[in-house]
Parts: structure tokens; C-alpha cells; sequence
């Protein structure tokens, strides 16, 4: 009996070493983070240039996903609404600087994973399901969501009116982790 | 009066197009002018809309105009005019014309320089014309405003002329344009 539990133990222990976590990070110079949104009835594009991305990996399967995004680096390609999207009324950025998306699940899909976690904007944390797929072999990490930024408070006041700035924004990525 | 122009009368669909685009332009102008005094917000990303949807209205009626002009009789000149009075009425409707043309594609290409693409009342985004740029966009930006000028320039002898055909020489040239009205 003593020597089942022991062999169960170094049997569990041993597999446990076996399937060692990998950890990987975020290779910024080949990953993009971008975001769709409408604006006057016309898809409008914009990205993030700084934030960092860190993936856990147990085995071959993603066990912990980690993004940190500088919010005052967002770029929509027209300084003017950048800075506009800085301001209180919006990302507020001066007081909430990073936004952030934290795993407590990664499960398998039929395409690949889901990750669930809080997504925290502008102060505000709720719960989301955030798709991707994920290649082991070249560090690949893919996937779409859509968020509604009025759940998160962007856009105070005027800008609470989705006619002109449309509620949804449907977030994408491509990025490439390289393991560490 | 016909559907169709005559050597001596514009036809309704002449005319029509006409005052529509008269009340359009006239639009035009009120919604640049709310627009350009707004704070930044919905509000003035909405009236600058509206500018963009009529703006592209007025292209596509402009095309429509002209498509009519060929295909119908133009109501000739009073034989009264001077040469140069008809080489001014010529140069005048021209340079309508041409700002009507001009006018939408210069918005167009400036808030596509910009990066900001148009749709039309919400229902039809439109391709982008230029690709973003921001000298150019300066440039069209000028070039814009310069030409709601020259507009506003060649409205005014194209209104003062029609009114002094009409109170001083009498003649039918006002009316012709002119719904309702009888043939003299």
C-alpha cells in the first residue's frame, strides 16, 4: 500500500515535470492589436502600440492568458480623435492608464480556446469569453471579440449616444508569443 | 410645360433638378457652418454627416443634370445679349457646373485624405477616394474652402443676372426656370 501511494505520487509528480509550464511573451514587432468601431455610419479602424501580452502553457494546452494594454497608446490614425478619445468623457485615460484582460479559465472550443476572464476598461471589470487559437509550433495567438464600450463607461455625457459612435467595438488580434 | 426641355423653356425635370439642388447647396452651407462652430462630439461628427451625405447627393443630381442636358434641347440665349453678356452667361454656367462637381469630390477626397470615411445617410459607406494623407488633406481642406467662395461669387451673378433679365429687361429668361409660370 505505502509503495502504491509512492509510485502514485512520483507517477504524479513526475507527469506534473513532464508537462512543464511553458511561459510565453508578447514579440511586439509582430503582433498587432487592433479595434473596429463605427463612426457617422462608417467602419473606422484603430490599434494599440504598447501592451503586453503573456500566455501559460501546461502541456501543449494554454492555461493562463495575461494582456495589458498602455491606453495612451491608441492610435486611430487622426491625432485630433486620439486625443479626444483621451479625455474623461472617454478612455479617461489619465486616471485609468491601462486596461486589462485576465484569464481565471482557458478552455478547449472546437476551433480552439476560450478564455474567460475580467476585462477591466476605464475601472470597470466584467466578465468576458475571449476566443483565439493558439499554435504551440510558431507562437501564434488569434482570435476576435466584440466588447460594447458603453458597458464599461466609455463615453460619458454626449458621447453616451451611439448613433454617431456605434456601441459596438469588435477588438482583433494577431499576435506572436515566443516562448521563454 | 413638358417633361422634356424646348428651344424656349427648361422641362420639369430640368427645373426640378434645378431647385432641388439650389435648396441642397443652400443646406450645404447652413450644416458646414453648424458644423465648424460645434465642439468636438456626436453632435458635430452628425451635422459634419449630413454635410457628407447631401454633398454626394448633390454629386450624383449634378451627374443626372448634366446627362439631362445632353439629352434635351438647351433654351437658347435672349438674341438681345451682347457678346460678351453671352460669353459671361456661358462662363457663369460653367463655372456652376463645374462646382458642382467640384465642390463633392474636393469633400470627398478631403475627408478621405483624413482618414475618415464617408457614408452616405448611413446606408452605403463609400471607397475611400484618395488614400490617407495628411498634405493632402490640408490641401483639399483649402482648396474646399476656397471654392465655397468662388461659389458663393458665381451664385451672386448668376442670381443678379436672372433678376435684372426679369425687373430690367423684362424678358423670360427668370421664368423659364420658373414652375407655374405661363410662357409670355
Amino acid at each position: 500500500m505505502k509503495l502504491l501511494v509512492s509510485s502514485v505520487v512520483s507517477l504524479l509528480v513526475t507527469s506534473g515535470a513532464y508537462a512543464a509550464d511553458a511561459h510565453y511573451a508578447l514579440d511586439p514587432a509582430k503582433s498587432t492589436l487592433e479595434y473596429q468601431f463605427t463612426q457617422a455610419g462608417a467602419l473606422n479602424k484603430g490599434k494599440f502600440k504598447k501592451y503586453t501580452v503573456t500566455l501559460d502553457v501546461a502541456g501543449d494546452a494554454p492555461s493562463k492568458l495575461d494582456v495589458v494594454i498602455e491606453m495612451g497608446s491608441l492610435d486611430t490614425g487622426d491625432q485630433e480623435r486620439d486625443d479626444t478619445l483621451k479625455t474623461a468623457d472617454l478612455f479617461s485615460v489619465a486616471k485609468f492608464p491601462q486596461s486589462r484582460f485576465t484569464s481565471t479559465q482557458i478552455t478547449k472550443t472546437a476551433n480552439g480556446y476560450d478564455a474567460v476572464g475580467k476585462l477591466t476598461i476605464r475601472g470597470v471589470s466584467k466578465d468576458v469569453r475571449v476566443p483565439f487559437t493558439f499554435s504551440a509550433a510558431n507562437g501564434s495567438l488569434i482570435g476576435k471579440v466584440t466588447i460594447k464600450r458603453l458597458d464599461y463607461g466609455v463615453g460619458q455625457g454626449d458621447w453616451k449616444a451611439t448613433d454617431q459612435v456605434g456601441n459596438d467595438v469588435a477588438v482583433t488580434y494577431a499576435l506572436h508569443l515566443a516562448a521563454h | 410645360m413638358s417633361i422634356r426641355n424646348t428651344p424656349t423653356r427648361w422641362g420639369h425635370i430640368a427645373q426640378f433638378l434645378h431647385w432641388l439642388i439650389v435648396i441642397l447647396i443652400i443646406t450645404q452651407v447652413i450644416l458646414a457652418n453648424i458644423a465648424e462652430d460645434l465642439p468636438i462630439g456626436p453632435k458635430k461628427i452628425e451635422v459634419y454627416a449630413w454635410h457628407k451625405s447631401v454633398g454626394i447627393t448633390i454629386l450624383c443630381l449634378a451627374i443626372l443634370r448634366l446627362l439631362w442636358r445632353w439629352a434635351n434641347p438647351t433654351p437658347e440665349l435672349p438674341s438681345t445679349l451682347k457678346p460678351y453678356e453671352r460669353a459671361l452667361a456661358k462662363v457663369t454656367h460653367f463655372g456652376l457646373y463645374l462646382l458642382l462637381f467640384a465642390q463633392p469630390l474636393t469633400g470627398w477626397m478631403m475627408t478621405s485624405a483624413r482618414g475618415f470615411p464617408v457614408s452616405w445617410f448611413g446606408f452605403l459607406q463609400l471607397p475611400d477616394f484618395v488614400p490617407k494623407n495628411k498634405a493632402l488633406y490640408e490641401a483639399m481642406k483649402d482648396t474646399h474652402d476656397t471654392l465655397a467662395l468662388v461659389l458663393y461669387v458665381i451664385i451672386f451673378l448668376h442670381v443678379a443676372a436672372a433678376l435684372k433679365h426679369h425687373f430690367f429687361l423684362k424678358d423670360d429668361v427668370l421664368r423659364r426656370m420658373l414652375p407655374f409660370t405661363k410662357k409670355s
